[in-house]
């Protein structure tokens, strides 16, 4: 089942640790902000919860689309 | 096995290796604070590092604690090493020891619970490892034997830790004035 | 704290109307009110959803959600551990936009009986009424009716800090937390888990007027105003240069030229505030107060602000200033609205001052919107857009170096 990663944005500092762990799908735009480009597909979903509780500020979840 | 000098020496070598560790886990820590994507290492790799060599000073806390109490030399008790005050021996130096040790318990627990906690939360607990420290090193100057005698190959990493938290020190402080993801010109 | 474009008005105009204002000559006190409507009845939530069931009652805070089904999932997710809460938004932080002003003013309640009646139903312990910053004159009034009531629920009173998002609903509920106004990531809709995370009612005023007077009346006399697919009315407010702001109540279906100054007629107007679309003059001059059919037009309706500043008010000129505010209006939280907004302000004059620069407008455009807590990025893309959606002569004109609506070039 695809799940979907949100940020919390006023969370978030643009620290990038998202985009390092998930380039796949988590790019990042000119002010180091994350750009979500996709859904999290099966093959990605551990990175996915990697990123989730690697993410500094806790800014980041893995929620149904 | 509470006879001979083997516990003994395993405690102060656990000891200096601990103050080692510990002073690495704080540089690394500072240096996951900052940095911009893409500068250097990627911020995952040192934030995972940080997180490893802070849990390898918990391995080497637990076999400095153990020969510690293990050992026959000195009277020191398993409570003594958590509870920061009424040892025989000591009472000061081992009582920072055990505040330290009960500080990195704390850090390092609140910190395996991260994401059920409030980042908040988190973050002003974890502020604490700066006071585990300077109570590590107070602990080693006041109670380490090989620092006592003043043998260099002690003194020396000892000095260069306190060289290297003082400069984390101050890379912190600088970047916490940075805040560093607003635009120029705004302040909050 | 820079000033809006449209200033925040000490004094407001408002006239009678057919329903929600029909005798507000009679004054806003609570002897009055008892006057004209009797007292207010007890209804449980099946009657209550019945009634706005039956006219298709939609908020009146912009989004035009159907009110039904929040208080359905509000309904539905009340236990006796997790009490509903209902809150009263009275914040208005647009700064073109009067008529919960009116309504606090005029018919402060007809506000409060929808709140209540709606809390009774539901089982609320508490209504909480957020009052506006920079309306004084409302919130005194609304203060002083609150003071008339007795019995129900108590009402919990609130002032809005003063800024442009601070009538958000998830900056609503920090507020009333005790926290600073400003919006927060919403996992979850306020229905479902908001305030403390119980289930919160959290409706416009006006909408909340709506109610109060379904429930005082029935719904026969909402369905005779308006049309068969749109019964009812809405409240506009309507500003333009160098007037006090006018709040009418129009019937859905009625020409929106009706409400219009006579000095408005030629020129652009601005359709649903500073978050809204421009509209040219031809596309005003035809439309009808409708939630549908203006959003088929291109100008949702939108919490009903309309500014029409006439001939000599250059759009791109007054969109840049537009702009400018509500980029120094951003809660300063979210990176992309932080940054991307005043980028956007930027860009925006380069390309009312013949400096070109769309692509990077429009780079700008999408780097912003649902990127934020809120939908404050969102709503101005939606006016910059709109600006070279509705009026391309104008766009062209400053393109050349100068503007259709000042010979001498460009000016304010």
């Amino acid at each position: 089942m695809t799940r979907q990663l949100r940020v919390d944005w006023p969370a978030c500092h643009g620290r990038g640790l998202c985009h390092e762990l998930l380039p796949e799908i988590v790019e990042l735009d000119e002010w180091g902000y994350p750009i979500v480009t996709g859904p999290v597909p099966d093959a990605l979903r551990a990175d996915a919860e990697t990123a989730v509780s690697s993410c500094p500020r806790l800014a980041l979840r893995l929620v149904k689309p | 096995m509470s006879e001979g000098p083997l516990l003994w020496y395993l405690n102060r070598a656990t000891g200096l290796t601990l103050l080692v560790l510990l002073t690495a886990s704080v540089v690394l820590g500072v240096l996951s604070t900052g940095g911009r994507p893409g500068r250097g290492l990627p911020v995952f790799v040192t934030q995972h590092v940080h997180r490893n060599v802070a849990l390898l000073s918990v391995v080497a806390l637990v076999v400095h604690v153990l020969t510690a109490v293990g050992d026959g030399f000195v009277d020191i008790r398993w409570w003594q090493a958590v509870q920061p005050f009424g040892a025989t021996y000591e009472p000061l130096w081992l009582g920072l020891g055990a505040l330290s040790l009960d500080l990195i318990v704390v850090v390092v627990v609140t910190s395996a619970l991260r994401t059920r906690l409030s980042h908040r939360a988190w973050r002003s607990v974890h502020y604490a490892a700066w006071v585990a420290w300077v109570c590590a090193l107070a602990h080693t100057l006041g109670i380490g034997t090989d620092v006592g005698h003043g043998r260099l190959w002690a003194v020396a990493p000892t000095a260069a830790c306190v060289l290297a938290v003082c400069l984390a020190a101050g890379l912190r402080l600088s970047r916490w004035q940075e805040s560093s993801h607003l635009p120029a010109g705004r302040t909050s | 704290m820079n000033a809006p474009p449209v200033p925040y008005p000490d004094e407001i105009r408002v006239h009678p109307g057919p329903a929600l204002l029909a005798g507000i000559e009679r004054g806003p006190s609570l002897t009055a009110h008892r006057q004209q409507y009797g007292d207010l009845a007890w209804v449980d939530v099946d009657t209550l959803l019945e009634l706005v069931n039956g006219v298709a009652l939609r908020g009146r805070g912009g989004a035009a959600f159907p009110f039904a089904r929040k208080l359905e999932t509000v309904a539905g997710r009340a236990r006796r551990s997790r009490r509903p809460v209902v809150v009263v938004n009275l914040s208005e932080g647009e700064s073109a936009s009067s008529k919960d002003a009116a309504l606090a003013l005029t018919r402060p309640h007809l506000v409060l009986d929808g709140a209540v009646a709606t809390a009774r139903a539901l089982g609320a312990t508490e209504i909480h009424v957020v009052l506006p910053a920079e309306r004084a004159f409302a919130g005194r009034r609304m203060r002083e009716a609150v003071a008339e009531r007795s019995g129900g629920p108590p009402l919990l009173l609130h002032t809005a800090e003063p800024r442009f998002v601070a009538g958000q609903s998830t900056a609503v509920i920090e507020l009333i937390s005790g926290r600073p106004n400003l919006p927060v990531t919403s996992w979850r809709p306020d229905a479902v888990s908001g305030l403390d995370g119980r289930p919160t009612l959290l409706s416009n005023g006006e909408t909340w007027a709506h109610v109060g007077l379904l429930v005082l009346q029935g719904g026969a006399s909402f369905r005779r105003l308006g049309n068969a697919a749109e019964p009812g009315t809405a409240l506009l407010t309507v500003t333009g240069s160098h007037r006090l702001p006018h709040v009418h109540e129009v019937e859905y279906g009625a020409r929106l030229r009706d409400v219009l100054p006579d000095d408005a007629a030629g020129a652009p107007a601005l359709i649903g505030g500073f978050h809204g679309s421009w509209a040219a003059w031809p596309t005003v001059a035809n439309a009808r107060v409708s939630v549908p059919g203006m959003r088929l037009l291109g100008v949702p309706l939108g919490a009903g602000v309309v500014h029409a500043p006439g001939p000599s008010v250059c759009p791109l000129a007054l969109s840049a200033r537009i702009v400018a505010y509500l980029a120094g209006q951003s809660a300063g939280r979210c990176g992309p609205c932080l940054n991307g907004l005043p980028a956007l302000s930027a860009a925006m004059d380069r390309v009312t001052n013949g400096h070109g620069g769309r692509a990077r407008l429009e780079e700008l455009a999408q780097l912003v919107v649902r990127r934020g807590a809120c939908a404050h990025p969102d709503g101005t893309v939606r006016l910059v857009r709109s600006v070279f959606a509705a009026l391309p002569g104008e766009v062209s004109a400053h393109a050349a170096g100068g503007c259709l609506r000042t010979p001498e070039g460009l000016a304010s």
